[in-house]
């Protein structure tokens, strides 16, 4: 005991103030924590208390953290409530000291590299080619703290420069045209039989005839190839499209394919129908969505890059003519989707030739969509020629790029670009360099033109271009553009940023207040919306699992449903931030977004189009609120089946900001039970029956647990679904197969927080959540900061946190409020 | 080794040719040793991938039981002297990548949801080494196709999801391997190199300005910079001296092409000549085949029996037994194309090594049953590169492995330093 005792003095001696928690920490924590028993792997008689260094910093941070919630030691009442205020003042100082005084010298974190969709946000926007594609040329990005931009992951490589110099290169070429005039504008107009490849498809007739007055034209019968080719030129003839073209992806008009990239106007009058028996049409009762898809058109069997283009169109009963642009790649082709109709599955039993079965008509008749014809005009030809990416690179030196004076001009353009493509001043002698290596490439012979893109692409790969700083002095302007623009567009700053930068004036809080403002109304904050929940929700992933068809046979190839899924989320996001939502709809709202499928899916009165908008929900709605919507629900389950302890973990973390601790690496997950005969919260006694699992389960399984009400797909369910024990329920499915699932036992999903409070439901947690909004105000504080900054709230932003919410908190913690107070901190802005 | 031993060889050939003597290929003896060679400390490591994209009848392919003790099926009786070489797998197959004949874009790169809407593939296996070993051969990876077509069909792709073509004419890989290039094309290229070379000394005397300012954490993110910068420049010395270097030499002879899709067997036999070919001459360590039965039409097994329909056809056999007794002697004989090609590595010695055990060879499918478009299940035979082989690894076909782990263990084989590849969950075990 002696021993261990001076040990810790030692290691204590070199901060005076913490001789004082000496005594305390031996009394309280000592006993488990030394060289002996090194409970949870800690030995506070060997770590030293050199905050200056970060791994001992961070091991004591936690020790704070968990003295502080009383989590330590185990047994509260065992630390006077006394000697525990006191011990965590005297840690709070100390880390705070050395966190602080770090900052001062070094800044919150280091220089952080764009990441591949900043990369190419950049080059889009300084090239004026919003259609660049070189993000896929860059290695995939890897995530810290859940999101693809924190600074300690993002690290430089040989693989990585090679992958910058190589996107460079790729977008200069893009942005360089060398043809006297614009590609030839190809117009097509067409009618009758040419809107679709065949007469007929793989699908037969139940997916796709062509009818006259309303009824379905036999071609089968005639065989006629010459009445076929006249049919082609017959207005009076419909394409009536009833499944959706995903497989088999042929509903393409006969023969187009795109010879050059770029926009094609599409142009085409259409209606909703129904199909009746004996293929004829009536008109529809609600519209019916589609959009275009384009695909090279690699034969019938195999798909490779498939893109929906032209937005989602709401085909209404009464014909009307509709106009999209869509975007084609070279030798794509397009082709019509129905979304929300099912494809049948082709059955080909044994291997025989496919044939397709289809459900019962739905009452009323099949809906689907007739095309009466369809214009093509493309591709459309930019603004100028040579275009405005072209004029970024060369002036006005045109398509031949012919210089008057070849080192005037090169220097001359090198600066014009320079100035175009970069965040801040460079200058005048790294100019130079870029200078000589231009005059190089000159001196070996390379033609005007090429030497200036070497010069151009060894700017976008420098230093200076790939990476991001921290402000470095308060009055470091460019930086803070940066990071603005950063944060909010993905991007570099606007030409209004920048000016601001050069006036000094960004810094002010009223300008910098209406900037931020600014960008949240922009278009490019939807690449904000996107990016941060693609990573922070993880919606990038909300397609990885599929449906287990086995047990909800009644999403089956719903991708109407996962899209709508998808939309609302980002679209509730957004408003959170636009329309200033308080934090507490993180958990709670009396709203959705939602639109006709979705209304389904949330059990709300029937409305239409595919639009997503406000839905008022009714009082005893278990939906409402970012925790309850479909697309988190999905993603926090699997395709089979739904786990409390995953769920409950992804939503403390996620939206609650309190992690659980790390699994213990050697427990193996709960295996479902998909027979029906156990529910997961016996599979879960087994699990938390033991003390160690319990004590960090009960912090996370009971908000999951109140979740089970909701299937994989955030479906509302009484029930368990299984496929051996309980209820049978048999039918056919939405694409004609034949499923056979079963009701087993209920759905339980009361449970007890760790604080004692209790639950019988969903709604009954969500107002316990939603009764701490400071908690879910910080977490969502917290996830901005990472994200705008690179680097996590470090222990001396903790003060600066709090006093942006105490400023937050008479309005309700309102979201845009956090987002804009947060931007004027000096966490954002780098040291005071 | 310079031109004129090419001159040489190329004129006897066509004189050969001109004389109306058909040259039949002989095995590949007399290989001059390649230059470098010597120098490098380890000993090479080589892998082979060749996937028949509509795989194999998986009932006469896989052995029922698992372990040494396995007995051969019909489709790999003719495997039986070289048993003891090579692993049969089972119960693998790449998660969600599925969508018949569109998995077959996903053998090498495991990319998941083929036929999903904004869909993209990614990185192949072969892409991935050579991205991480670097150049360490003339050619990086060399990929080759039989009866495929050129713009559509490969197993390899870039990291954004671009195929990268594969070689289907044995004389065009034969002269890539061993005639001097076009002086122009050389000229071209070594440009392009110096231009990047150009560039990489100007960042790096940028970046050295930049760094003289800073803070000591923003200095070791530069540091990470500039070594990038540095070890892409050798990099780019060492695609230089390819460049520059003289071709090697073989006294083998120029093949004749094989063009007839009919004779898909006798291309595939053809071409994996080649493939020994290029190993032996050091050109690449990493290789890979597609065999696009799809695109086959009705075909010659061997000798003295042709197909009735196409390939594709044959497939969906529907159970008919005159359609899979076709399909169980076409399997069968890739099996004796592959026994032939393991007997050929296993004579042939590298500084006292067998070739064999410096090469891995993996012969697949992305298909697992093609008569239900099953992509689960996949049919995986593995040879030699010194692995510890004469098993039948079994795993749970209701629950497949990911073939990736296997992936991952033959990356490592190759020196590749990495614990995860596409959709691994960790390296096999049992290898």
């Amino acid at each position: 005991m002696f021993f261990k005792a001076s040990f810790l003095c030692l290691a204590f001696l070199a901060t005076p103030i913490l001789q004082a928690t000496s005594p305390l920490v031996e009394k309280h924590c000592v006993e488990c924590h030394d060289a002996d028993t090194k409970k949870g792997n800690l030995d506070l008689t060997a770590l030293s208390f050199d905050l200056k260094d970060s791994a001992n910093r961070e091991r004591w941070i936690r020790s704070h953290d968990r003295i502080e919630k009383s989590e330590m030691p185990p047994k509260a009442e065992d630390m006077p409530a006394a000697d525990r205020a006191t011990l965590v003042k005297m840690l709070d100082a100390a880390l705070y000291e050395a966190d602080h005084a770090e900052v001062l010298a070094h800044g919150r974190g280091p220089l952080r590299r764009l990441n591949r969709d900043e990369y190419e946000q950049n080059l889009r926007d300084i090239l004026h080619l919003p259609d660049l594609d070189i993000r896929d040329i860059l290695p995939e990005d890897r995530e810290g703290f859940r999101f693809n931009k924190t600074t300690s992951m993002l690290d430089m490589s040989r693989v990585q420069l090679t992958a910058y110099l190589d996107a460079a290169e790729a977008a200069l070429r893009a942005a360089m045209v060398s043809e006297k005039a614009p590609p030839e504008v190809i117009k097509k107009h067409i009618v009758g039989t040419d809107l679709f490849p065949g007469t007929g498809t793989f699908g037969n007739r139940e997916s796709m005839f062509f009818a006259r007055d309303n009824k379905f034209i036999d071609w089968d019968k005639k065989k006629d190839k010459e009445a076929v080719k006249a049919a082609a030129t017959d207005e009076t003839i419909e394409m009536a499209l009833f499944r959706s073209a995903s497989w088999p992806y042929l509903g393409t008009p006969k023969g187009f394919v795109a010879k050059r990239a770029g926009h094609y106007k599409l142009r085409f009058s259409a209606r909703a129908v129904l199909q009746q028996p004996g293929f004829t049409l009536t008109p529809a009762k609600q519209p019916v969505p589609m959009t275009f898809r384009t695909r090279k058109p690699a034969g019938v069997d195999i798909i490779n890059e498939v893109h929906a283009e032209g937005g989602v169109i709401d085909i209404q009963p009464e014909k009307q003519v509709y106009e999209t642009t869509i975007r084609m790649r070279e030798g794509e082709a397009f082709e019509y989707s129905l979304l929300g109709l099912p494809m049948p599955l082709a059955m080909n039993p044994n291997g025989s030739a496919p044939s397709y079965r289809y459900p019962p008509f739905p009452e009323g008749g099949q809906p689907g969509v007739a095309v009466q014809w369809l214009e093509i005009e493309g591709p459309l030809p930019p603004e100028s020629w040579p275009p405005p990416s072209h004029h970024v690179l060369f002036d006005e030196l045109g398509i031949d790029v012919k210089p008057a004076n070849v080192k005037e001009d090169a220097k001359r353009l090198l600066r014009r670009f320079v100035k175009l493509a970069a965040r801040e001043p460079v200058s005048e002698e790294d100019l130079k360099t870029f200078d000589a290596l231009i005059q190089q490439r000159l001196d070996k012979g390379a033609a005007f033109s090429e030497a200036m893109l070497a010069g151009y692409k060894a700017f976008l790969a420098s230093g200076d271009f790939i990476y991001l700083r921290e402000p470095d002095s308060a009055n470091d302007q460019f930086a803070v553009a940066s990071r603005l623009s950063h944060f909010l567009t993905n991007s570099r700053p606007d030409e209004r940023l920048l000016d601001l930068a050069e006036k000094k004036q960004l810094r002010d809080a009223k300008i910098l207040r209406e900037e931020a403002t600014r960008l949240i109304a922009s278009d490019g904050f939807e690449r904000f919306v996107k990016n941060f929940t693609d990573y922070w929700l993880n919606l990038r992933q909300i397609r990885r699992d599929d449906p287990d068809i086995r047990l909800f046979p009644e999403y089956r190839f719903d991708e109407y449903l996962v899209e709508s899924m998808e939309r609302e989320t980002r679209t509730f996001f957004t408003a959170m931030i636009r329309e200033n939502f308080p934090a507490s709809v993180l958990v709670k709202s009396d709203f959705v977004f939602a639109n006709d499928r979705l209304a389904k899916h949330y059990d709300l009165p029937p409305i239409t189009g595919s639009v997503v908008r406000k839905v008022s929900l009714p009082a005893d709605s278990p939906f409402g609120g970012l925790l309850t919507q479909g697309a988190i629900l999905k993603v926090s389950a699997n395709g089979t089946t739904t786990s409390p302890v995953v769920r409950g973990a992804w939503v403390m973390e996620r939206l609650i900001g309190k992690p659980p601790p790390a699994p213990p690496a050697s427990v193996p997950a709960v295996e479902p039970d998909i027979r029906g005969a156990k529910t997961i919260r016996d599979l879960l006694a087994l699990h938390t029956k033991e003390k160690s699992c319990a004590g960090c389960h009960a912090k996370f399984d009971p908000v999951g647990l109140a979740l089970e009400n909701f299937d994989i797909l955030g479906g509302w369910r009484t029930r368990y679904r299984g496929v051996e024990e309980g209820e049978r329920i048999t039918g056919i499915d939405r694409a004609g197969h034949d499923f056979s699932y079963t009701l087993a036992t209920n759905v339980d999903p009361r449970g007890k927080l760790i604080d004692g409070r209790e639950f019988k439901n969903v709604n009954d947690l969500k107002a316990i959540l939603a009764a701490d909004p400071r908690q879910l105000a910080r977490n969502l504080l917290h996830q901005f900061t990472v994200y705008a900054t690179g680097t996590p709230v470090r222990y001396s932003d903790r003060r600066e946190i709090e006093s942006l919410l105490d400023a937050c908190a008479k309005d309700g913690y309102r979201v845009r409020d956090l987002m804009l107070s947060l931007v004027q901190s000096s966490i954002f802005l780098g040291k005071p | 080794m310079n031109a004129p031993h090419i001159a040489k060889s190329l004129s006897r050939r066509r004189f050969l040719q001109s004389a109306g003597v058909t040259l039949a290929l002989p095995l590949l003896e007399y290989m001059t040793p390649v230059f470098g060679r010597a120098a490098q400390a380890k000993a090479p490591r080589r892998l082979l991938i060749i996937s028949n994209n509509l795989g194999f009848l998986p009932k006469p392919f896989f052995p029922k039981t698992a372990g040494r003790d396995y007995e051969l099926t019909q489709t790999l009786t003719p495997l039986s002297n070289v048993r003891g070489e090579l692993s049969i797998f089972s119960g693998m197959s790449h998660p969600d990548v599925n969508g018949g004949h569109s998995a077959e874009n996903c053998f090498l790169t495991a990319a998941r949801g083929p036929t999903k809407s904004g869909f993209r593939n990614q990185i192949s296996l072969d892409q991935f080494a050579v991205e991480k070993l670097g150049q360490l051969t003339r050619f990086p990876t060399l990929n080759l196709g039989v009866n495929i077509d050129k713009a559509n069909r490969s197993l390899s792709w870039t990291r954004d999801g671009v195929l990268l073509p594969a070689e289907d004419s044995a004389p065009a890989l034969f002269r890539r391997m061993f005639v001097q290039g076009d002086p122009e094309a050389v000229k071209k290229q070594l440009n392009r190199l110096d231009e990047r070379g150009s560039i990489l000394d100007t960042l790096m005397d940028h970046t050295k300005k930049l760094s003289r300012d800073l803070g000591s954490d923003d200095r070791s993110r530069l540091d990470q910079y500039l070594t990038s910068v540095r070890e892409v420049e050798e990099r780019l010395l060492t695609a230089r001296e390819w460049e520059l270097k003289a071709k090697p030499v073989t006294s083998v002879p120029e093949p004749e092409d094989i063009r007839d899709k009919k004779l898909i067997f006798d291309k595939l036999d053809l071409m994996l000549r080649m493939a020994q070919l290029a190993f032996e001459s050091d050109s690449t360590r990493v290789i890979t085949l597609m065999v696009d039965a799809f695109a086959t039409p009705a075909f010659k097994i061997h000798d003295g029996e042709d197909t009735t329909e196409g390939y594709h056809g044959l497939s969906h056999h529907g159970q008919a037994p005159e359609k899979v007794k076709q399909l169980e002697h076409a399997d069968r004989e890739q099996m004796v194309i592959l026994g032939k090609l393991i007997q050929s590595l296993a004579s042939k010695r590298e500084d006292g090594a067998r070739l064999l055990d410096r090469t891995m060879v993996l012969f697949g499918s992305n298909m697992g049953d093609a008569n239900k478009h099953d992509n689960t299940n996949l049919p995986i035979i593995l040879a030699g590169g010194g692995l510890k082989h004469g098993q039948h690894h079994a795993f749970k076909t209701d629950n497949n492995a990911p073939l990736c782990n296997l992936f991952v263990t033959l990356l490592q084989q190759l020196g590749v330093e990495t614990n995860a590849f596409g959709s691994s969950t960790g390296a096999l075990a049992v290898l």
